[in-house]
């Protein structure tokens, strides 16, 4: 399935289907960014465009990308690949305090960038409440300096970019469900002699679970909310959005804030980043520990040895919380499926008809 | 020879001198004491050699800020006896016109000349005027020299002229004219302006209607000189069957033409020196013995008009008569009569219709053979010199419209950018009149906003223009809470016309250090925020405009670089792709650097299949570094 920028200005900008998720915006300086907006300022003319292979939100075989990651089609039809389901967390306090649950994600990330498995990661800095951007960490330090989440769709994969051209590899990739996607479909791509290095430069990807980013003007209404107060951290729990301030804690009902829900996180299919090598979540309940989903081979190595180092505990996912992650993730996909389905557009979601009927006939697997 | 030929003491001496050059002499050996002068091409010149040679002379010279400034200095220095020369462009002529109709009705004292050099064809101008025209609605004497000699010539003639009818004289001088080289026979110089300046308390110099008479008057007694000025002229048979009538350098093509076509028995040439007011009796004399009239002249029938009813005046005595020229459509350049430059082959055609002569100007294979050269000859577009800040400020400029995702207005004006409406600028400039008048229009639409106008308005401005004509337009748009950015593309030089000095330079035409006077000082006074930044840093320059575009009110953003011209001079560093890093056409750039940014040092390397930075071409500015997607340009600092 090949298409150029015209393409992807149809079928992709102009509908805001756009993940925000950055990939495009340094293969060709026709792709900028504003405020997560994600603009073509010039036509290039090209009738095929590696913006158009990589994105992911153009047509992406779903099963295909299961099979070139994990060498196998998947078992289960809502959660993906998974070897383990685990609740995990940073062992060190200053990654575990730092973190926004349990610092799973800097606590791996400090860990491989510390041994030099890595020499950098892209990941995504900002200040609780405002606008992030994308960053490259070359050191522990710097990436303990990025943790903690910014719920806006910020283009973090900008920075892969960066750490090719400056030659910095292997890099480690911690991103959004969107952004996960797109890194596979960049180290899948053939022809992409310029910018598929950058994918090969990938040792290993972090997805975090996602279910909706918010629009950047959250964050102006996050400061007409705390007004002079500093806000020191962000966080949603089921039904509210939670802001801590040097002034005390503001809750507001989530319902507030469903207004700025980017209009393509509404049209998402994954919300717990399927093809990541590990993904890593909430547990819903106890904001010190993390959900762990070890998806891949490389994801495990990763994990058994940040374990025998002693970064990382783990303890069984509860089973009876099982059910309750699976129905939120169908839940999700079925929305999905509807919404494209009711804006009639052809769906960037290539899914076969046992897929669609396994999701949409039983919803255990 | 240049500079040393005008300044040259050798009376008798014949040497080559461009137009300009020419007229710069004739004031010197007129012993003018003050010269002004807005840049303008084809006459940029005469004040740049002015104001070279004004220190050993002992006058004054000054780039001024516009040409109505330029003419009010000029003209102050004749009220208090000293000679003055006051140069422009035809475009400038309509800056100066409305003090320049008030000087002829006021009077001048000593000889003040105005030299208006006009652009047939527009090779440096947007418009192509004939400033004949106005300098009729201005009551002045109009003189047109034919080459170089006549420019130095009538200039020395136009102050005498302009102290005997004491009003200005006007010199037109077209761009073959100012551009040409010829030999000029040099006459004495003065030992340097005579005498102290001085404005008599009894000295009236006032514009009242009821002087309307006198400027008839003086247009009466400059008619009678004509009649036997030695600059009009006829030449040929005492009977012509056909006579041309012509001025500046139609009067070179027509004498070819007659001579090529071996008429010289049945037409004769009167060349006017004087094209206003006109020699009626000298006229009417060649006109009774000719049945045919042919009038040779660029760009407008102003002769033809004015002659024609000078004949429908005297009917009886020259009939008959048949009048030939720009209405009859015989005197035709390539774009037609009246429109562009004509040259000898014009005047031949006609003049070959008219005397019923065959003749071919041209081999009757000649369109084939044209086009066959044509294929051959490669496509150049105008556009904006390697290295050029404009371009980098377009880019982010055209960058930052796009982000901003409104429909945003961009309005410009005459300078170097206005290429901005060209491929070289994005084709983003959608404006373009006047000096300045960018400005004045973002301001009209800025108060739009009452009636549901919601685009973002952008004006474009250079430095030099911005001290031109921009800053009334600014104090009204900022006093009547109009809404638009003001861009000021400064390039810390009048670029267009050779680097003349402006006020935010810190340097006058002679060469002295003042303090300069910058944009944002200027825009600062009025109250109006200003941004300054460096449009190289073309990413910061996106942010900075994206920024300024959402804000509200009238703003100014000076995006300063010197013209690269200028610092390569000093600093040009080595810039080279690296064709390891430079992936070609595997990029998704498609040839970003030579096709799009379209710096013309970025070439392709065709037989590689990837960048090339001419450097030759290159000026060093690195821009295209910063904005290749592989990082593959590489700027090393050479020296
Ligand atoms: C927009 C968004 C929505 C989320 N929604 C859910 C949800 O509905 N349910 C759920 O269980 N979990 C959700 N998460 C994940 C959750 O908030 C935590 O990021 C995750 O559990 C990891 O926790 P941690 O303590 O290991 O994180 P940390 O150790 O604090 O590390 C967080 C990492 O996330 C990266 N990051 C931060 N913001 C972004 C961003 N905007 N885009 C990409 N990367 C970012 C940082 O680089 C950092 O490395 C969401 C995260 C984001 C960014
Ligand atoms: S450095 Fe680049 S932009 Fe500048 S002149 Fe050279 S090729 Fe042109």
């Amino acid at each position: 399935m090949s298409g150029g920028p015209d393409d992807l200005a149809r079928k992709v900008l102009q509908p805001g289907q756009c993940a925000g998720c950055g990939l495009c915006l340094d293969l060709c300086p026709y792709l900028q960014v504003v405020e997560e907006k994600v603009v073509m300022i010039h036509p290039c003319g090209l009738k095929e465009g590696d913006c158009y292979r990589v994105c992911p939100r153009t047509p992406t075989d779903w099963e295909d990308m299961d099979r070139s990651v994990f060498g196998a089609a998947r078992a289960d039809h809502v959660l993906g690949h998974h070897r383990e389901i685990l609740f995990a967390r940073a062992t060190a306090p200053e990654i575990a305090a730092a973190g926004q649950y349990g610092g799973v994600v800097s606590a791996l990330i400090a860990f491989a960038l510390g041994r030099g498995e890595v020499r950098g990661a892209v990941l995504t800095a900002g200040a609780p409440g405002e606008m992030p951007r994308p960053a490259l960490a070359e050191n522990p330090e710097e990436a303990l300096a990025c943790a903690g989440s910014k719920y806006s769709a910020a283009p973090s994969l900008r920075a892969l970019h960066e750490a090719a051209r400056r030659g910095l590899e292997p890099v480690a990739v911690v991103g959004r469900p969107c952004q996960v996607l797109a890194v596979r479909k960049l180290q899948r791509a053939r022809g992409l002699e310029a910018h598929h290095l950058a994918g090969r430069k990938v040792a290993w990807v972090t997805g975090l679970f996602c279910f909706w980013a918010l629009d950047p003007a959250f964050y102006a209404f996050l400061r007409a909310k705390t007004g002079d107060a500093r806000i020191l951290r962000v966080d949603f729990s089921p039904d509210s959005l939670l802001v801590h301030t040097d002034r005390g804690l503001l809750s507001e009902p989530v319902d507030k804030v469903r207004g700025f829900v980017r209009p393509a996180c509404r049209e998402c299919f994954d919300p717990t980043s399927e093809f990541a090598d590990v993904a890593v979540g909430s547990t819903e309940y106890d904001e010190a520990w993390n959900t762990l989903v070890v998806r891949s081979e490389r994801g495990e190595a990763l994990l058994r040895a940040a374990r025998e180092a002693g970064v990382i505990e783990v303890k069984p996912y509860p089973p009876e919380r099982l059910p309750l992650l699976r129905t939120a993730v169908l839940n999700k996909k079925l929305r999905t499926l509807e919404a494209q389905a009711a804006r009639g557009e052809s769906s960037h979601l290539q899914l076969s008809e046992g897929y669609r009927r396994a999701l949409t006939g039983r919803d255990q697997p | 020879m240049s500079i040393l030929g005008v300044r040259l003491d050798e009376p008798g001496r014949s040497v080559l001198l461009t137009g300009n050059e020419a007229v710069a002499r004739g004031a010197l050996e007129a012993g003018i004491g003050y010269a002004s002068s807005y840049p303008g091409s084809p006459s940029a010149e005469v004040l740049g050699v002015l104001a070279e040679l004004a220190g050993e002379r002992g006058f004054y010279a000054e780039w001024s800020v516009n040409e109505k400034v330029a003419l009010e200095g000029a003209a102050a220095a004749s009220f208090a006896g000293l000679r003055a020369i006051c140069v422009m462009k035809a475009d400038g002529l309509n800056v100066a016109l409305d003090t320049l109709t008030a000087l002829s009705e006021s009077g001048t004292k000593a000889g003040l000349v105005v030299v208006v050099s006009d652009d047939p064809g527009g090779h440096s101008s947007v418009k192509e005027e004939d400033s004949r025209y106005l300098g009729k609605v201005a009551h002045l004497v109009i003189l047109e020299p034919a080459d170089p000699q006549e420019a130095r010539d009538m200039t020395v003639a136009a102050f005498g002229l302009s102290e005997q009818l004491r009003a200005p004289v006007m010199l037109r001088c077209v761009t073959r004219v100012c551009h040409a080289g010829g030999n000029v026979v040099l006459g004495a110089l003065p030992p340097g302006p005579a005498g102290r300046p001085h404005f008599g308390r009894q000295e009236r110099y006032i514009t009242f209607v009821a002087f309307h008479g006198l400027q008839e008057q003086r247009l009466a007694q400059a008619r009678a000189i004509g009649e036997n000025w030695p600059f009009n002229a006829y030449l040929g048979p005492p009977e012509p069957e056909i006579l041309v009538i012509t001025a500046g350098p139609g009067f070179l093509y027509a004498r070819e033409a007659v001579e090529v076509l071996g008429l010289g028995d049945r037409v004769g040439i009167l060349k006017l020196g004087m094209s206003w007011p006109l020699p009626e009796k000298f006229l009417l004399r060649h006109l009774k013995s000719a049945s045919k009239v042919l009038f040779v002249e660029e760009v407008e029938p102003f002769h033809e008009e004015n002659v024609g009813y000078l004949v429908a005046c005297h009917l009886e005595e020259v009939h008959p008569l048949a009048i030939y020229g720009k209405k009859s459509r015989h005197v035709a350049g390539p774009q037609g009569p009246g429109l562009g430059e004509i040259d000898v082959d014009a005047v031949i055609r006609a003049l070959a219709a008219l005397a019923g002569v065959p003749h071919e100007t041209r081999s009757s294979d000649y369109g084939r053979e044209a086009r066959q050269l044509v294929k051959k000859m490669p496509d150049r577009e105008l556009g904006f010199c390697a290295g050029c800040p404009h371009r980098a400020s377009f880019w982010a400029l055209k960058t930052a419209i796009a982000l901003d995702g409104r429909e945003a207005v961009v309005l410009g004006d005459i300078g170097c950018y206005t290429l901005g409406l060209t491929r070289s600028g994005y084709f983003l400039m959608q404006t373009v009149h006047a000096m300045g008048s960018g400005v004045g229009i973002a301001d009209g639409l800025g108060k739009l906003g009452r009636f549901g106008f919601d685009q973002p308005v952008i004006a474009l401005v250079g430095d030099s223009t911005f001290y031109h004509a921009a800053v009334p337009a600014l104090i009204n748009a900022r006093y009547n809470r109009s809404r638009f950015l003001l861009v000021v593309l400064d390039n810390e030089t009048t670029a267009m016309t050779g680097h003349q000095p402006h006020p935010g330079m810190g340097v006058t035409a002679l060469g002295e250090k003042v303090p300069a006077l910058s944009v944002e000082e200027v825009a600062g006074a009025l109250g109006v925020p200003v941004t300054v930044h460096d449009p190289y840093d073309v990413r910061g320059t996106v942010e900075v405009v994206y920024r300024l575009l959402r804000q509200d009110g009238v703003r100014v953003l000076v995006l300063r670089r010197t013209c690269a011209l200028v610092s390569a001079r000093e600093r040009k560093p080595r810039v080279y792709v690296d064709p390891e890093r430079c992936v070609g056409d595997a990029c998704g750039c498609h040839r970003f650097c030579s096709r799009v940014f379209g710096c013309p040092a970025s070439i392709w390397d065709a037989a590689r299949g990837r960048a090339k930075v001419d450097e030759a071409v290159c000026n060093g500015c690195g821009v295209c570094a910063t904005l290749c997607p592989q990082g593959a340009i590489v700027v090393e600092e050479v020296g």
